[in-house]
Protein backbone atom coordinates (compact mmCIF):
# COMPACT_ATOMS: atom_id res chain seq x y z
CA UNK A 1 0.00 0.00 0.00
CA UNK A 2 1.68 3.51 -0.86
CA UNK A 3 0.82 6.80 0.92
CA UNK A 4 0.42 9.55 -1.23
CA UNK A 5 2.73 12.55 0.56
CA UNK A 6 1.65 15.89 0.63
CA UNK A 7 4.09 18.12 -0.85
CA UNK A 8 4.19 21.65 -2.42
CA UNK A 9 6.51 23.08 -4.38
CA UNK A 10 9.19 20.09 -4.08
CA UNK A 11 11.71 21.69 -6.15
CA UNK A 12 12.05 25.43 -5.02
CA UNK A 13 11.86 23.85 -1.39
CA UNK A 14 14.77 21.67 -1.49
CA UNK A 15 16.73 24.34 -3.58
CA UNK A 16 16.02 26.57 -0.64
CA UNK A 17 17.28 24.08 1.81
CA UNK A 18 20.60 23.57 -0.36
CA UNK A 19 21.00 27.49 -0.25
CA UNK A 20 20.45 27.46 3.09
CA UNK A 21 23.02 24.67 4.56
CA UNK A 22 25.63 26.51 1.53
CA UNK A 23 24.73 29.78 3.80
CA UNK A 24 25.62 28.26 6.87
CA UNK A 25 28.58 26.16 5.90
CA UNK A 26 30.09 29.19 4.60
CA UNK A 27 29.50 30.90 8.05
CA UNK A 28 26.33 32.57 7.52
CA UNK A 29 24.70 31.32 11.15
CA UNK A 30 21.97 33.76 10.37
CA UNK A 31 20.47 31.51 7.52
CA UNK A 32 17.24 29.93 8.73
CA UNK A 33 14.53 27.85 5.82
CA UNK A 34 11.71 29.92 7.70
CA UNK A 35 9.17 27.57 5.78
CA UNK A 36 5.59 28.98 6.34
CA UNK A 37 4.45 26.30 4.29
CA UNK A 38 2.38 23.53 6.47
CA UNK A 39 2.94 19.82 4.72
CA UNK A 40 4.90 16.39 5.15
CA UNK A 41 7.49 17.93 4.48
CA UNK A 42 7.71 21.22 6.92
CA UNK A 43 8.77 18.82 9.75
CA UNK A 44 12.35 17.90 7.57
CA UNK A 45 12.52 22.13 7.31
CA UNK A 46 12.17 22.48 10.84
CA UNK A 47 14.17 20.19 12.28
CA UNK A 48 17.06 21.44 9.85
CA UNK A 49 16.63 25.14 11.29
CA UNK A 50 16.59 23.67 14.79
CA UNK A 51 19.78 22.16 13.90
CA UNK A 52 21.47 24.85 11.97
CA UNK A 53 20.67 26.53 16.07
CA UNK A 54 21.87 23.77 17.72
CA UNK A 55 24.97 23.86 15.56
CA UNK A 56 25.02 27.79 16.19
CA UNK A 57 25.20 27.74 19.82
CA UNK A 58 27.67 25.31 20.18
CA UNK A 59 29.91 27.38 17.78
CA UNK A 60 28.97 30.48 19.97
CA UNK A 61 30.41 28.64 23.31
CA UNK A 62 33.42 27.46 21.08
CA UNK A 63 34.01 31.20 20.34
CA UNK A 64 33.61 32.27 23.57
CA UNK A 65 35.90 29.76 25.12
CA UNK A 66 38.51 30.44 22.61
CA UNK A 67 38.22 34.48 23.32
CA UNK A 68 38.52 33.71 27.05
CA UNK A 69 41.49 31.49 26.45
CA UNK A 70 43.66 33.84 24.89
CA UNK A 71 42.69 36.34 27.21
CA UNK A 72 44.56 33.80 29.72
CA UNK A 73 47.28 33.66 27.38
CA UNK A 74 47.74 36.98 26.46
CA UNK A 75 47.34 37.81 30.47
CA UNK A 76 49.96 34.80 30.93
CA UNK A 77 52.30 36.12 28.38
CA UNK A 78 51.85 39.95 29.73
CA UNK A 79 52.82 38.16 33.13
CA UNK A 80 55.67 36.35 31.50
CA UNK A 81 56.96 39.76 29.95
CA UNK A 82 57.21 41.17 33.68
CA UNK A 83 59.14 38.05 34.95
CA UNK A 84 61.79 38.48 32.46
CA UNK A 85 61.95 41.70 32.29
CA UNK A 86 62.48 42.14 36.25
CA UNK A 87 64.91 39.44 35.77
CA UNK A 88 66.61 41.44 33.52
CA UNK A 89 66.65 44.23 35.51
CA UNK A 90 68.34 41.85 38.16
CA UNK A 91 70.59 40.93 36.33
CA UNK A 92 71.85 44.66 35.34
CA UNK A 93 71.60 45.61 38.89
CA UNK A 94 73.53 42.14 40.01
CA UNK A 95 76.85 42.98 37.24
CA UNK A 96 77.74 46.63 38.14
CA UNK A 97 81.27 48.07 36.72
CA UNK A 98 82.48 50.63 37.92
CA UNK A 99 85.46 53.11 37.56
CA UNK A 100 87.30 52.75 41.01
CA UNK A 101 90.11 54.50 40.29
CA UNK A 102 92.20 56.12 37.64
CA UNK A 103 92.46 54.00 34.24
CA UNK A 104 90.42 50.94 36.18
CA UNK A 105 87.03 49.05 36.23
CA UNK A 106 86.05 46.91 38.54
CA UNK A 107 83.25 43.86 38.06
CA UNK A 108 82.76 42.28 41.03
CA UNK A 109 80.70 38.82 40.22
CA UNK A 110 78.26 37.86 42.47
CA UNK A 111 76.11 34.25 42.49
CA UNK A 112 75.73 32.11 39.58
CA UNK A 113 76.98 32.61 36.94
CA UNK A 114 74.48 31.59 33.97
CA UNK A 115 75.18 31.86 30.16
CA UNK A 116 72.57 34.44 30.26
CA UNK A 117 73.94 36.23 33.15
CA UNK A 118 77.74 36.04 31.93
CA UNK A 119 76.36 37.18 28.08
CA UNK A 120 75.34 40.80 30.41
CA UNK A 121 78.04 41.21 32.50
CA UNK A 122 80.06 40.77 29.26
CA UNK A 123 78.29 43.75 27.05
CA UNK A 124 78.25 45.81 29.97
CA UNK A 125 81.85 45.44 30.49
CA UNK A 126 83.01 45.70 27.49
CA UNK A 127 80.88 48.70 26.74
CA UNK A 128 82.14 50.55 29.74
CA UNK A 129 85.61 49.49 28.36
CA UNK A 130 85.27 51.70 25.66
CA UNK A 131 82.98 54.83 27.28
CA UNK A 132 85.85 54.96 29.95
CA UNK A 133 88.90 54.10 27.85
CA UNK A 134 90.12 52.61 31.00
CA UNK A 135 92.63 49.57 30.07
CA UNK A 136 92.79 47.74 33.57
CA UNK A 137 89.64 45.82 34.45
CA UNK A 138 89.41 43.49 37.26
CA UNK A 139 86.66 40.92 37.57
CA UNK A 140 86.02 39.71 41.42
CA UNK A 141 84.66 36.32 41.31
CA UNK A 142 84.95 35.91 45.09
CA UNK A 143 81.01 35.79 45.06
CA UNK A 144 80.81 32.66 42.62
CA UNK A 145 80.80 29.44 44.11
CA UNK A 146 81.06 27.18 41.20
CA UNK A 147 83.47 27.51 38.12
CA UNK A 148 82.77 24.56 35.53
CA UNK A 149 83.69 24.85 32.37
CA UNK A 150 81.25 27.10 30.82
CA UNK A 151 81.60 29.48 33.25
CA UNK A 152 85.88 29.57 32.75
CA UNK A 153 85.38 29.40 29.18
CA UNK A 154 83.19 32.63 29.59
CA UNK A 155 85.23 34.25 31.60
CA UNK A 156 88.30 32.90 28.56
CA UNK A 157 86.21 35.02 26.42
CA UNK A 158 85.33 38.14 28.20
CA UNK A 159 89.23 38.70 28.74
CA UNK A 160 89.81 38.14 25.34
CA UNK A 161 87.46 40.60 24.30
CA UNK A 162 88.81 42.72 26.83
CA UNK A 163 92.15 42.52 25.16
CA UNK A 164 90.72 43.06 21.71
CA UNK A 165 89.58 46.12 23.00
CA UNK A 166 93.16 47.54 24.31
CA UNK A 167 92.26 46.29 27.85
CA UNK A 168 93.86 43.66 30.19
CA UNK A 169 91.67 42.15 32.57
CA UNK A 170 92.29 40.23 36.25
CA UNK A 171 90.70 38.14 37.44
CA UNK A 172 90.47 38.18 41.10
CA UNK A 173 88.79 35.96 44.17
CA UNK A 174 89.54 32.53 42.89
CA UNK A 175 89.31 30.60 46.05
CA UNK A 176 91.82 27.31 46.45
CA UNK A 177 88.94 24.85 46.33
CA UNK A 178 88.01 26.48 42.97
CA UNK A 179 91.51 26.73 42.01
CA UNK A 180 92.07 22.71 42.38
CA UNK A 181 88.87 22.26 40.74
CA UNK A 182 89.92 24.11 37.78
CA UNK A 183 92.83 22.20 37.55
CA UNK A 184 91.39 18.87 37.95
CA UNK A 185 89.00 19.52 34.95
CA UNK A 186 91.88 20.35 33.18
CA UNK A 187 91.26 23.98 32.23
CA UNK A 188 94.17 26.09 31.17
CA UNK A 189 93.99 29.64 32.76
CA UNK A 190 97.05 30.59 32.17
CA UNK A 191 96.56 32.81 29.72
CA UNK A 192 94.38 34.83 32.37
CA UNK A 193 96.53 37.17 34.47
CA UNK A 194 94.95 35.87 38.38
CA UNK A 195 95.34 37.45 41.60
CA UNK A 196 93.99 36.01 44.69
CA UNK A 197 92.21 38.72 46.21
CA UNK A 198 90.49 41.37 44.90
CA UNK A 199 92.86 43.38 46.86
CA UNK A 200 96.09 42.27 45.18
CA UNK A 201 94.44 42.88 42.49
CA UNK A 202 93.69 46.10 42.90
CA UNK A 203 97.59 46.90 44.21
CA UNK A 204 98.40 45.07 40.75
CA UNK A 205 96.35 47.40 38.64
CA UNK A 206 97.78 50.42 40.46
CA UNK A 207 101.56 49.66 39.91
CA UNK A 208 100.46 49.27 36.35
CA UNK A 209 98.86 52.72 35.88
CA UNK A 210 102.42 54.12 37.79
CA UNK A 211 104.28 52.10 35.03
CA UNK A 212 102.10 53.56 32.33
CA UNK A 213 102.83 57.27 33.80
CA UNK A 214 106.20 56.88 33.42
CA UNK A 215 106.59 55.63 30.18
CA UNK A 216 104.10 58.56 29.25
CA UNK A 217 106.31 60.95 30.94
CA UNK A 218 109.52 59.63 29.26
CA UNK A 219 107.20 60.11 26.48
CA UNK A 220 106.24 63.74 27.22
CA UNK A 221 110.27 64.39 27.56
CA UNK A 222 111.42 62.49 24.16
CA UNK A 223 108.78 64.36 22.42
CA UNK A 224 110.56 68.25 21.98
CA UNK A 225 113.59 66.63 21.43
CA UNK A 226 112.46 65.19 18.25
CA UNK A 227 111.04 68.01 17.42
CA UNK A 228 114.18 69.68 17.34
CA UNK A 229 115.66 66.84 15.41
CA UNK B 1 67.97 -0.24 31.43
CA UNK B 2 71.29 0.81 32.03
CA UNK B 3 73.68 -1.75 33.81
CA UNK B 4 76.02 -0.28 36.21
CA UNK B 5 78.96 -2.51 37.43
CA UNK B 6 78.90 -0.48 40.86
CA UNK B 7 75.51 -2.09 42.89
CA UNK B 8 75.64 0.04 46.28
CA UNK B 9 73.50 -0.51 49.01
CA UNK B 10 71.91 2.94 48.87
CA UNK B 11 69.57 5.32 50.90
CA UNK B 12 67.32 7.92 48.06
CA UNK B 13 68.11 11.23 48.99
CA UNK B 14 66.73 12.94 46.60
CA UNK B 15 65.10 12.80 42.58
CA UNK B 16 65.16 16.41 40.07
CA UNK B 17 64.60 17.02 37.04
CA UNK B 18 67.02 19.11 34.91
CA UNK B 19 64.53 21.09 32.41
CA UNK B 20 66.24 24.81 32.79
CA UNK B 21 69.61 26.64 33.80
CA UNK B 22 67.55 27.37 36.69
CA UNK B 23 67.31 23.85 38.14
CA UNK B 24 71.11 23.29 37.47
CA UNK B 25 71.93 25.77 39.90
CA UNK B 26 69.25 24.87 42.62
CA UNK B 27 69.96 21.07 42.29
CA UNK B 28 73.51 21.51 42.51
CA UNK B 29 73.49 23.79 45.44
CA UNK B 30 71.54 20.81 46.92
CA UNK B 31 74.26 18.37 46.06
CA UNK B 32 76.50 21.03 47.45
CA UNK B 33 74.31 20.90 50.88
CA UNK B 34 74.76 16.98 50.96
CA UNK B 35 77.82 16.61 50.55
CA UNK B 36 78.21 19.01 53.56
CA UNK B 37 76.10 17.13 55.37
CA UNK B 38 77.81 13.99 55.16
CA UNK B 39 80.92 15.80 56.25
CA UNK B 40 82.97 16.64 52.92
CA UNK B 41 85.40 19.60 53.31
CA UNK B 42 85.37 22.82 51.32
CA UNK B 43 87.26 20.97 48.76
CA UNK B 44 85.65 18.16 48.19
CA UNK B 45 82.22 20.10 48.09
CA UNK B 46 83.54 21.99 45.26
CA UNK B 47 84.48 19.46 43.01
CA UNK B 48 81.62 16.89 43.24
CA UNK B 49 79.26 20.47 42.83
CA UNK B 50 81.18 21.19 39.94
CA UNK B 51 81.48 17.60 38.83
CA UNK B 52 77.33 17.51 38.88
CA UNK B 53 77.37 20.87 37.40
CA UNK B 54 79.04 19.69 34.16
CA UNK B 55 76.52 16.68 33.75
CA UNK B 56 73.77 18.78 34.07
CA UNK B 57 74.99 21.20 31.34
CA UNK B 58 75.40 18.62 28.90
CA UNK B 59 71.83 16.66 29.98
CA UNK B 60 70.22 20.36 29.46
CA UNK B 61 72.70 21.55 26.14
CA UNK B 62 72.66 17.92 24.44
CA UNK B 63 69.64 15.84 25.44
CA UNK B 64 66.60 18.65 26.18
CA UNK B 65 67.15 18.32 29.63
CA UNK B 66 67.57 14.90 32.29
CA UNK B 67 67.10 13.42 36.03
CA UNK B 68 68.89 13.02 38.58
CA UNK B 69 69.14 10.72 41.69
CA UNK B 70 70.78 11.44 44.61
CA UNK B 71 72.10 8.61 46.78
CA UNK B 72 74.00 8.25 50.15
CA UNK B 73 75.73 4.68 50.06
CA UNK B 74 78.28 2.15 51.33
CA UNK B 75 80.74 1.65 48.67
CA UNK B 76 84.04 -0.29 48.55
CA UNK B 77 83.90 0.19 52.52
CA UNK B 78 83.26 3.79 51.85
CA UNK B 79 80.71 6.45 52.68
CA UNK B 80 80.03 7.53 48.85
CA UNK B 81 77.54 10.32 48.18
CA UNK B 82 76.05 8.53 44.02
CA UNK B 83 74.86 11.35 41.84
CA UNK B 84 73.09 9.44 38.45
CA UNK B 85 71.89 11.76 35.57
CA UNK B 86 70.02 9.75 32.98
CA UNK B 87 68.48 11.54 30.15
CA UNK B 88 66.45 10.54 27.14
CA UNK B 89 69.10 12.40 24.60
CA UNK B 90 70.40 11.45 21.15
CA UNK B 91 73.43 9.66 22.84
CA UNK B 92 76.88 9.61 22.77
CA UNK B 93 78.15 7.81 19.22
CA UNK B 94 81.79 7.39 20.56
CA UNK B 95 82.40 7.41 24.39
CA UNK B 96 86.23 7.24 24.04
CA UNK B 97 86.20 10.35 21.98
CA UNK B 98 83.40 12.34 24.33
CA UNK B 99 85.68 11.33 27.18
CA UNK B 100 88.56 13.00 25.62
CA UNK B 101 90.25 16.25 26.69
CA UNK B 102 89.38 18.83 24.82
CA UNK B 103 86.83 17.39 22.24
CA UNK B 104 83.74 19.11 21.96
CA UNK B 105 80.94 18.79 18.78
CA UNK B 106 79.44 22.27 19.57
CA UNK B 107 81.22 25.31 21.41
CA UNK B 108 82.67 24.13 24.44
CA UNK B 109 85.78 23.36 25.96
CA UNK B 110 85.69 20.06 25.66
CA UNK B 111 86.61 19.38 28.98
CA UNK B 112 82.92 18.58 30.89
CA UNK B 113 83.07 15.15 30.26
CA UNK B 114 86.65 14.37 31.35
CA UNK B 115 87.36 17.13 33.83
CA UNK B 116 84.26 15.44 36.02
CA UNK B 117 85.11 12.19 36.23
CA UNK B 118 88.68 13.54 37.47
CA UNK B 119 86.66 14.87 40.01
CA UNK B 120 85.27 12.28 41.34
CA UNK B 121 86.44 8.69 43.17
CA UNK B 122 83.98 6.44 40.29
CA UNK B 123 83.24 7.78 37.36
CA UNK B 124 80.83 5.23 34.70
CA UNK B 125 79.12 6.39 31.96
CA UNK B 126 76.82 4.51 29.34
CA UNK B 127 75.30 5.44 26.45
CA UNK B 128 73.21 4.42 23.66
CA UNK B 129 72.51 6.24 20.17
CA UNK B 130 68.58 7.35 19.90
CA UNK B 131 68.26 6.32 23.47
CA UNK B 132 69.78 8.91 26.16
CA UNK B 133 72.78 8.72 28.28
CA UNK B 134 73.81 7.74 31.92
CA UNK B 135 76.32 9.09 33.59
CA UNK B 136 76.90 7.46 37.50
CA UNK B 137 79.46 9.49 39.52
CA UNK B 138 80.63 8.76 43.26
CA UNK B 139 82.51 10.56 45.96
CA UNK B 140 83.78 9.24 49.07
CA UNK B 141 83.34 11.25 52.14
N1 LIG C 1 74.18 13.86 27.76
C1 LIG C 1 74.71 13.90 26.54
N2 LIG C 1 73.96 13.56 25.43
C2 LIG C 1 74.51 13.61 24.21
N3 LIG C 1 75.77 14.01 23.95
C3 LIG C 1 76.55 14.35 24.98
C4 LIG C 1 76.08 14.33 26.32
N4 LIG C 1 77.08 14.72 27.13
C5 LIG C 1 78.13 14.97 26.34
N5 LIG C 1 77.83 14.77 25.05
C6 LIG C 1 78.75 14.89 23.90
O1 LIG C 1 80.08 14.74 24.37
C7 LIG C 1 80.87 15.88 24.03
C8 LIG C 1 81.88 16.15 25.12
O2 LIG C 1 81.22 16.58 26.31
P1 LIG C 1 81.99 17.50 27.34
O3 LIG C 1 81.10 17.85 28.45
O4 LIG C 1 83.28 16.83 27.69
O5 LIG C 1 82.37 18.79 26.48
P2 LIG C 1 81.41 19.97 26.00
O6 LIG C 1 80.10 19.89 26.70
O7 LIG C 1 81.38 19.96 24.52
O8 LIG C 1 82.19 21.28 26.47
P3 LIG C 1 82.36 21.78 28.00
O9 LIG C 1 81.68 20.78 28.88
O10 LIG C 1 83.83 21.83 28.23
O11 LIG C 1 81.73 23.12 28.08
C9 LIG C 1 79.87 17.00 23.82
O12 LIG C 1 80.37 17.97 22.95
C10 LIG C 1 78.68 16.24 23.23
O13 LIG C 1 78.84 16.04 21.85
MG1 LIG D 1 79.95 19.71 28.78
Amino acid sequence: MKEILNIKNTKERIDRIEDILASVASGDMDARINSEIEDDFSGIEAAIDLLINDLTDELRQRENMQKELENKLSKIQDQQKTILQQQEDLLELSSPVSKVWDNILILPVIGTLDSQRTQVMMENLLQKIVETGCTISILDITGVPTVDTQVANHLLKTVTAARLLGAECIISGISPAIAQTIVHLGIDLSAIRTKATLQDAMIFAMKQNKRADEVRALGNLALPNEKTD
Amino acid sequence: MLEFTYKAHCDLLGKFKIDTEYDIVTVRQTIRQYAKDMGMGIVDQTRITTAVSELFRNMYNYAGGGEVLIERGEVENHHALIVTCTDQGPGIEDIELAMTDGYTSGQGMGYGLPGAKRLVDRFEIQSKLKEGTTVRMMKWK
